[in-house]
């Protein structure tokens, strides 16, 4: 039995999962368009100048955005995570020959889907505000923003494993979240601010992928940021793949 | 059911280690433990909690590498080759472990895919074991719903799915009313009449007295007797006299006293107001211990005979009862305390 197979069934029992919650759906949807709804038009009055010109508010705004959304869908990995320890799911799969990474990545690529299907949706209302939607820039942001998800669901996925209480997971992530949001540019480009806070900014995996988000949105493909964000967001993935492989074939409650 | 030479073995394990750093401090779990399971048997896994029977049971499932020694499970070394253990054995943890979000039969046709199962024949063998359980009402609602002892019994088909040569229980019968206690005994009774070997882990008395062929007690990380039920009664202590004399209890100590001399009592103790007397010739044991109560004028308020339990036996071993609170007079077989024991 490949590996592949195993994916595809790990995959769809979270899908299936998914489905019986809408919750998470409506949830997944309700900040970003929020922030285009009540945020979208302060940034608009406020443009103008310097790193933020007003007819490109929304190519600055729509790839930060997105982050966000698929920081948030990789991000609650976790919690199912350590509910799945308590019940004695994961330890019952891990008794089956199954490959532990087909295991961990059922749930990362649910979390992929959670953030491309309201990515499209988010995409298509911010053409409706406005947005000049580059095709061939969109489909690439989407898929580095796809590889930002698999970074946040498999670390999210390893911390629950590691912490094994929801409290706890819940400060480590609540923690970061904030920090790592602002370090990397999502509502404002960091190239507005002093240098301090731009030096900062760069030690950050989470600044590439955002920069090279825009530089896409906007329709600029083959710059040395996108190729940069591809970079450092492919490593991020594949460095808490490998680190959320390892806690899978170690966990216990 | 002895271990012999012809006897094909199902779990060998040898010098088995493990310790878990618990607030800086290496507590060690299992240390040292050996252990013969033959195949096709009901092998039980007796101790207190926290004796390391569960831990033995996940190194023994390559759900946790041991720090030292060596363990063969169907045939295949758990450390070297984790991979052929796992297709060749089926696990019924202690958390349970069916998927709550899933229904009973999503849970089962995973399952049944991941051992390499097409689709057809996973949705056959799902089918299969719906009937065999006895799931049909609620296999098509999710696991959430389920009651306690629904959930239990898919979580034995799903761990016997893939028609395992070793099967592992851990703590099976917790939670569980009589009813549906009895109903487990039955399963694991015929998957051991198919050719499975067994291995339960328990701390309950009635399940390793009555479902196991042999047995194993654990204390402290090491396996202290092992033997078939019967032998290791036999071996460890005789029948039981208890006498509840009706005067004070200060009186007791020097009653025990008088009663050791007898002949025919091999130990004598004092528990919950009783005078317990292991004794090695039942009739005669009786008649003197009575002519002796006779001669000081004791009043007895109760007196009743007992078969040795496996209780007594860990008593003998460690000095610890494995039931914290209660007598354990019923006589084995009595599923009315095994049942008030599993629901309590």
């Amino acid at each position: 039995m490949t590996f592949a197979v195993q994916s595809g069934l790990f995959f769809r029992r979270k899908w299936l999962e998914t489905l019986r919650q809408p919750v998470w759906i409506i949830t997944g949807l309700s900040t970003p368009l929020l922030y285009l709804a009540l945020f979208e038009p302060l940034l608009r009055s406020v443009a103008g100048g310097r790193g933020l010109p007003a007819a490109h508010v929304l190519n600055v705004f729509v790839p930060g955005i997105l982050a966000l959304v698929a920081f948030g869908a990789g991000m609650g990995a976790g919690w199912v995570v350590i509910w799945e320890l308590d019940s004695g799911v994961i330890e019952r799969l891990r008794v089956t020959p199954a490959s532990r990474l087909a295991l961990m990545l059922g749930t990362v690529l649910r979390d992929v889907a959670m953030f491309v299907l309201p990515g499209i949706v988010v995409i298509g209302i911010a053409i409706g505000f406005g947005f000049s939607a580059h095709w061939a820039g969109l489909v690439l942001m989407l898929a580095l923003l796809a590889l930002f998800t698999v970074a946040c669901s498999a670390t999210s996925s390893a911390l629950g494993i590691q912490l094994k209480q929801i409290g706890s997971l819940a400060a480590v992530v609540t923690g970061v979240q904030l920090p790592l949001t602002l370090l990397s540019g999502i509502l404002l480009p960091l190239s507005l601010g002093p240098g301090w806070l731009r030096v900062l900014g760069h030690l950050n995996p989470m600044y590439y992928t955002v920069q090279a988000a825009r530089d896409l949105s906007a329709g600029t493909v083959a710059t040395t940021v996108v190729g940069t964000g591809f970079l450092v967001t492919g490593a991020a993935a594949a460095l808490a793949l490998w680190w959320g492989t390892r806690c899978y074939q170690r966990a216990m409650t | 059911m002895p271990v012999t030479q012809s006897q094909p073995i199902a779990i060998q394990a040898h010098g088995l280690r493990k310790s878990f750093r618990v607030r800086d401090q290496a507590v060690e779990a299992v240390s040292g433990l050996d252990l013969t399971v033959a195949a096709g048997q009901i092998f039980g896994f007796l101790g207190p909690n926290g004796a390391g029977k569960t831990t033995t049971l996940r190194i023994l499932t390559t759900l946790l590498p041991a720090d030292a020694g060596e363990a063969f499970v169907a045939g295949a070394d758990v450390v070297r080759s984790p991979q052929r253990v796992r297709r060749r054995i089926g696990y019924v943890g202690q958390l349970g472990g069916a998927d709550g979000s899933a229904t009973g039969r999503e849970n089962l046709l995973l399952q049944a895919r991941l051992y390499g199962m097409t689709a057809a024949a996973a949705s056959s063998r799902a089918d299969e074991l719906i009937e065999l359980f006895d799931l049909g009402t609620f296999a098509g609602r999710v696991v959430r719903s389920y009651s306690g002892g629904q959930r239990r019994r898919l979580e034995v088909a799903l761990g016997i799915l893939h028609h395992p040569q070793v099967l592992f229980l851990d703590e099976p019968t917790t939670g569980l009313d009589p009813q549906n206690r009895a109903n487990l005994w039955d399963q694991v009774r015929q998957l051991r009449d198919g050719g499975t070997t067994v291995f339960l882990t328990t701390h309950y008395l009635d399940d390793a007295d009555q479902l196991s062929d042999r047995l194993a007690i654990v204390d402290r990380g090491r396996v202290i007797a092992e033997g078939t039920p019967a032998q290791l009664k036999q071996r460890y202590s005789g029948d039981t006299i208890v006498i509840t004399p009706a005067g004070p209890a200060d009186s007791l100590p020097s009653l025990e006293r008088d009663l050791a001399g007898i002949p025919f009592v091999r130990s004598t103790r004092i528990r919950d107001g009783s005078i317990r007397l292991t004794v090695t010739d039942t009739t005669r044991s009786m008649a003197a211990v009575f002519g002796a109560l006779a001669d000081k004028d004791v009043a007895v308020r109760a007196a009743s005979f007992a078969q040795p339990s496996l209780d007594d036996v860990f008593l003998h071993e460690t000095g610890r009862s494995l039931r914290d609170t209660g007598e354990h007079t019923a006589e084995p077989g009595s599923g009315q305390s095994a049942g008030e024991q599993a629901a309590a």
